[in-house]
């Protein structure tokens, strides 16, 4: 273990240094809450004051380089990390020069160029990203640190006790930051928690705790140095609770005293963390009067001139509103995919050939899911990489979807390539929240400048009576999702291409794989190849009717053609092989030759890409239609498990035939 | 300097509220983090935090307790010793800004309380009906599309969705309709072999086939001829669909009949002798003339075929047809009965000039009410013309040339010249047509005296 010398005891340089990191989120928090009452804060605004001593005190220890997660209370992690306060103010006035460049307002908060990776409107996730950006400097072998930073509120959340696990028994140079000031919202923690102290809860995960005066900030000082010092030398994770109190309302202009009475707000500011810390400091000789009295004078001129500096600004362009969804940065096109040639192997055979060659060129990628080390994958799809690449770069889960999908969004921002291996889409659903809010909106919070290149991937579709928790197709549901790239091959070939690509590009990707065409064996070349996003295939030329059929479904398209080519029509079958995005133009192009059009998918239709191409088509296609649109979906209903009940409610061959001669005959 | 006292927001949605009271009196001194009014929002009353610190100055106008404030409205000032606050700017009692009655009272979006589909509004914006003004025979008082199409003036021969058709309603498909208005077709003369008696593009296909007149199979899927393809150019596509309505939208016959030009060519060698440049009128300028002396005698084969009945026009304004490179063109000489027979040559020359090149205006095409087509000078005796939707007739002109013609017992030799006349018998019968054109027959032969005005 490397050791790693942190000073735990405030000199005078760090004591000004300190005292003046609070004296700037004081003021500047002050200004805040003057300028919500004005109107010039249009959204909320959740200020810091009252505990400006943990984030002031814990991040005097931290470098540039470090990275800090925070919570919807963020202003002053934002201020503590390095922040300029004219960019936080412009960012709640909502313009153009504030660090989210107006997307993010109080609650999303970036600044990865210093370390400030995010701050979140939703409790609990910052946890699991310091987890990723831990995990993060173990693979690239940095003695960086992360850190996370939350509220009582968050350790009744999931989140917190998986991200507790993934630190310990991954070793994690995390430090997780509880800032217990007593309420979540108006929830009282002596309400939500049964024992009333966060620290001691490390003990159970094995790690070191600490319950510390969160208002004082010698103390803090020291426990932060202790922890940061363990992290940077290998040393593992450290939960810190620091028990303070916030001084003025959970967000600005709401209501205070319903929940908390007077007298204990009262008995709360006579802590003040300023006072106190001026008060010690003083009396110990560790400054002068003077010197504070100076750098208070000097922040407040800083911050009358930032809030000048705001209000002067202009608010960002509307037209850019539908910017930075996705990565927006130069990439060159790839060079197109080679012919499927001769060779023939399997699906998943097809993307674990991608995988061994993107890992073997690109050291920041890494795999993570359960089963997906040793083993090789549930469905063989990292067979034999444990022994190439180890199990740092193989890492196998415990059973915590939601954590390690969090952390692989962590990791994703701070600089890695994860591959999250979930096996069953219904597993993955667990996270549904850390894919829609955290991992699709990144890059757009961030206005571009973090970027999201993380793979999920794994099964979907039913079959052998896998019943209803190892066979949901929810492409429709994430497709939804602006962020998200939603993946489907169907066959091997594409299965590869796309594979590489999503290895590739920077966005985060859903790959979903058809259980049922895991092991189907067709042509795929062994050179590497990408075949891009967006892009539709036509399997198979018609002029009487288009089909577009997904994943498994386009084979059973592809056979009812076949049989109806005896009788002399003629199908046209066409694969998007993306959901999201989707290539419009080519079904709008075979629409246009063969004026019908029969969407085939296994999910259900209400709210469905199957809608969703209908509706494009009857909308920029209205005048080549010859017939109504129709689509043939999976029966709304969750798989039963009979062979009897499953297979009435999925199409096959024949019910997609007859479906082409029933839009035929229309 | 005196600071705004104003209403703050309380919560994300919040516009207006009710000021409760004042935590101090006018003329205090205030403090910042003072408590200084008390404001009501949706939740809680709430004392409102002053931020910063002078002598408060209450206006006497300024609301009073209960009364609504709106976010961002001026209570009062916090103004320094001896400073006058600027009462002036602040209303009498209750919000200004806007508040939830203001939305209310908004006057609704025009016909959005008519009861109608959106079908049915599009029908009536395309056919410009005022939908308001409109009585709805559907059920609950709907407006149904025959009450948007009996309040319209436009001709019934636009592309409906639906036109009721033996008491059936017959529908027909968007890329049906589209090869309708491609090939010329009304959609709903033809019926359909798709479900429920769809019209589908194979049924748009076959009728025009059945009339002999499509130009090429559109899909690629039938079979075609080998060779080079001609691109169908606009005015290609334009002209197809118009003779193919004349043809499929009207009822068209032809009459034909043969004139004595003795005097009419006569009378050109007049005006070609006195050498009037572009003045001198052609034979086509002379019949077009001749021809709407006859129209004024009788209207009807001027008039035009709507919904609303047979409109015949005020004014004679006469097309012809015109050979250019790009495709047959018909320029209008407007109003032709007021016009002399210079004053037409004059126009005709310019008009001829403009379709030759390529700078004709829509203008110069539209309000025609007949049409004259002159093949003369290619050596045609006689032919079909085909009418120029919504004209009612045209008049086809061969070429004059001398023929042994019987006179009295007598053969002489004659400028004989046929005239092919194609009517359209929804609007005028056989013997009516007869009759203008046996009046055109005998202006041409006896030419001078209809020329004179």
């Amino acid at each position: 273990m490397a050791t790693v010398e942190v000073n735990k005891h405030l000199t005078k340089d760090t004591a000004l240094s300190v005292f003046r990191t609070m004296q700037i989120i004081r003021q500047c928090e002050e200004q805040l809450a003057k300028s919500h009452q004005r109107g010039l804060v249009h959204g909320a605004c959740h200020t810091y004051v009252g505990e400006e001593a943990i984030a002031s005190s814990i991040f005097a220890h931290l470098r540039p380089e470090d990275v800090v997660f925070s919570t919807h209370r963020g202003h002053g992690h934002a201020l503590a990390k390095g922040l300029h306060p004219r960019e936080l103010i412009a960012e709640l006035y909502g313009r153009k020069t504030g660090c989210s460049q107006g997307r993010g307002g109080s609650m999303h908060l970036f600044k990865p160029e210093i370390g400030m990776m995010g701050t979140s409107g939703i409790v609990g996730p910052c946890i699991l990203h310091a987890c990723g950006g831990g995990y993060t400097f173990k693979i690239q072998k940095k003695d960086n640190v992360a850190v996370a930073c939350f509220g009582d509120g968050a350790v009744n959340n999931g989140a917190f006790h998986e991200g507790m696990n993934m630190a310990a028994i991954w070793n994690l140079p995390v430090i997780l930051v509880c800032e217990n000031n007593q309420f979540a919202t108006e929830v009282a923690f002596s309400y939500s928690s049964g024992i009333p102290d966060v620290g001691r809860r490390a003990e159970n995960y094995g790690i070191p705790g600490f319950e510390v005066d969160g208002n004082d900030v010698h103390e803090i000082f020291r426990v932060g140095g202790e922890a940061v010092e363990r992290a940077r030398g290998g040393g593992g994770p450290t939960l810190i609770e620091c028990k303070t109190y916030r001084t003025r309302a959970h967000a600005e202009g709401m209501g205070d005293f319903t929940y908390r009475t007077r007298e204990d707000v009262e008995e709360w500011k006579t802590q003040c963390p300023l006072k106190r810390f001026r008060a010690a400091a003083i009396s110990d000789d560790l400054v002068t009067a003077a010197e504070l009295d100076e750098i208070a004078a000097e922040v407040k001129a800083l911050i009358a001139e930032s809030h000048e500096f705001a209000e002067a600004s202009e608010y960002p362009d509307g037209a850019t509103a539908a910017k930075h969804v996705y990565f927006e940065g130069p990439h060159d096109p790839p060079p197109p995919a080679p012919p499927q040639g001769e060779r023939q192997t399997t699906f998943v055979a097809g993307t674990l050939e991608a995988l061994d060659h993107e890992m073997g060129n690109n050291p920041d990628i890494f795999v993570m899911g359960e089963g997906i080390g040793a083993r090789g994958g549930n469905f063989t799809t990292t067979l034999g990489l444990y022994e190439k690449y180890g199990a740092e770069r193989l890492c196998d889960t415990p059973i915590c979807e939601r954590g390690f999908v969090g952390l692989g969004c962590g990791a994703a921002m701070s600089g890695t390539r994860p591959l999250i291996d979930f096996m069953f889409i219904d597993f993955i659903n667990d996270s549904f929240g850390e894919m829609i809010n955290q991992i699709a909106k990144m890059q757009y919070m961030s206005s571009g400048r973090l970027k999201m290149p993380i793979l999920l991937r794994g099964c979907i579709g039913i079959g052998h009576s896998a019943a209803t928790h190892h066979s949901g197709s929810y492409h429709s549901v994430y497709a939804h999702i602006p962020g998200l790239r939603v993946v489907t091959p169907a066959t091997p070939y594409d299965a590869k291409g796309l594979f590489t690509h999503a290895l590739r590009c920077q966005d985060p990707v859903l790959f979903l794989e058809h259980r049922e065409l895991m092991s189907i064996k067709g042509p795929v070349p062994a050179e590497p190849y990408e075949i891009p996003f967006g892009q539709a295939a036509i399997a198979r030329e018609g002029n009487d009717v288009t089909v577009v059929a997904l994943s498994l479904m386009l084979h059973h398209a592809l056979d009812a053609a076949e049989k109806l080519a005896n009788r002399g029509i003629s199908v046209e079958v066409i694969d998007p092989r993306t959901v999201s995005p989707l290539d419009t133009d080519t079904i709008l192009q075979s629409v246009g030759k063969t004026g019908r059009l029969l969407v085939v998918d296994e999910a259900f239709t209400p709210c469905s890409v199957a809608s969703e191409i209908a509706a494009r088509v009857a909308d920029a296609g209205f005048d080549d239609l010859d017939a109504p649109i129709k689509t043939l979906n999976g029966v709304f209903t969750p798989t039963p498990y009979a062979p009897t009940l499953e297979k009435e409610i999925v199409p096959n061959p024949e019910t997609v035939q007859q479906a082409i001669e029933d839009l035929l005959a229309e | 300097m005196a600071y705004d006292i104003v209403v703050p927001r309380l919560g994300w949605s919040m516009d207006e509220g009710t000021f409760a009271e004042w935590l101090k009196q006018d003329g205090d001194q205030v403090n910042a983090g003072d408590m200084l009014f008390i404001l009501e929002g949706e939740k809680a009353a709430q004392e409102i935090e002053s931020f910063d610190s002078g002598i408060l100055r209450i206006p006497p106008q300024g609301p009073q307790p209960g009364d609504t404030v709106a976010v961002g409205q001026l209570l009062g000032y916090l103004v320094e010793e001896g400073e006058e606050p600027p009462f002036e700017n602040i209303s009498v009692g209750k919000a200004t800004t806007k508040s939830s009655s203001d939305q209310e009272s908004k006057p609704p979006q025009k016909d959005s309380n008519v009861s109608a589909g959106p079908a049915i509004r599009r029908l009536a914006r395309d056919l410009n009906v005022d939908l308001t003004a409109l009585q709805g025979t559907g059920p609950a008082g709907r407006i149904t599309q025959e009450d948007v199409r009996a309040a319209s003036k436009a001709p019934a021969n636009l592309p409906a969705t639906a036109t009721p058709m033996g008491g059936k309603r017959s529908t027909s498909s968007p890329r049906a309709r589209r090869i309708a208005r491609e090939l010329g077709l009304d959609p709903t003369t033809v019926t359909g072999t798709g479900r429920g008696g769809r019209v589908r593009e194979r049924d748009i296909r076959a009728a025009a086939a059945q009339a002999g007149k499509t130009t090429a199979p559109a899909t690629s899927s039938l079979a075609s001829l080998s060779g080079k393809t001609i691109p169908i150019t606009p005015i290609r596509r334009t002209i197809a669909e118009r003779m193919l309505a004349g043809i499929h939208q009207a009822a068209p016959v032809t009459l034909t009949t043969k004139v004595n030009a003795t005097n009419l060519v006569n009378l050109r060698v007049q005006f070609k002798a006195a050498d009037l440049g572009s003045q001198t009128p052609s034979f086509t300028d002379l019949i077009v003339k001749l021809s709407a002396v006859a129209l004024t005698e009788h209207p009807l084969l001027s008039a035009q075929w709507t919904e609303n009945g047979i409109v015949v026009p005020e004014r004679i304004n006469v097309a012809f047809a015109v050979d250019t490179a790009a495709g047959l063109l018909a320029p209008v000489i407007e109003d032709v009965g007021a016009k002399t027979i210079r004053q037409i040559a004059t126009d005709a020359q310019a008009l001829i000039e403009a379709a030759n090149a390529s700078t004709l205006t829509a203008e110069q095409m539209r309000n025609g009410c007949f049409t004259v087509s002159n093949l003369g000078g290619f050596g045609v005796d006689a032919f079909t013309p085909i009418i120029n939707l919504p004209q009612a007739a045209i008049l086809g002109v061969g070429r004059i040339a001398k023929e042994p013609v019987v006179v009295d017992n007598q053969i002489v030799i004659q400028e004989v010249m046929a005239l092919s006349l194609t009517f359209d018998h929804r609007i005028v019968d056989g013997a009516p047509a007869a009759r203008f054109l046996d009046q055109l027959r005998s202006c041409i032969e006896q030419p001078s005296p209809w020329l004179m005005g």
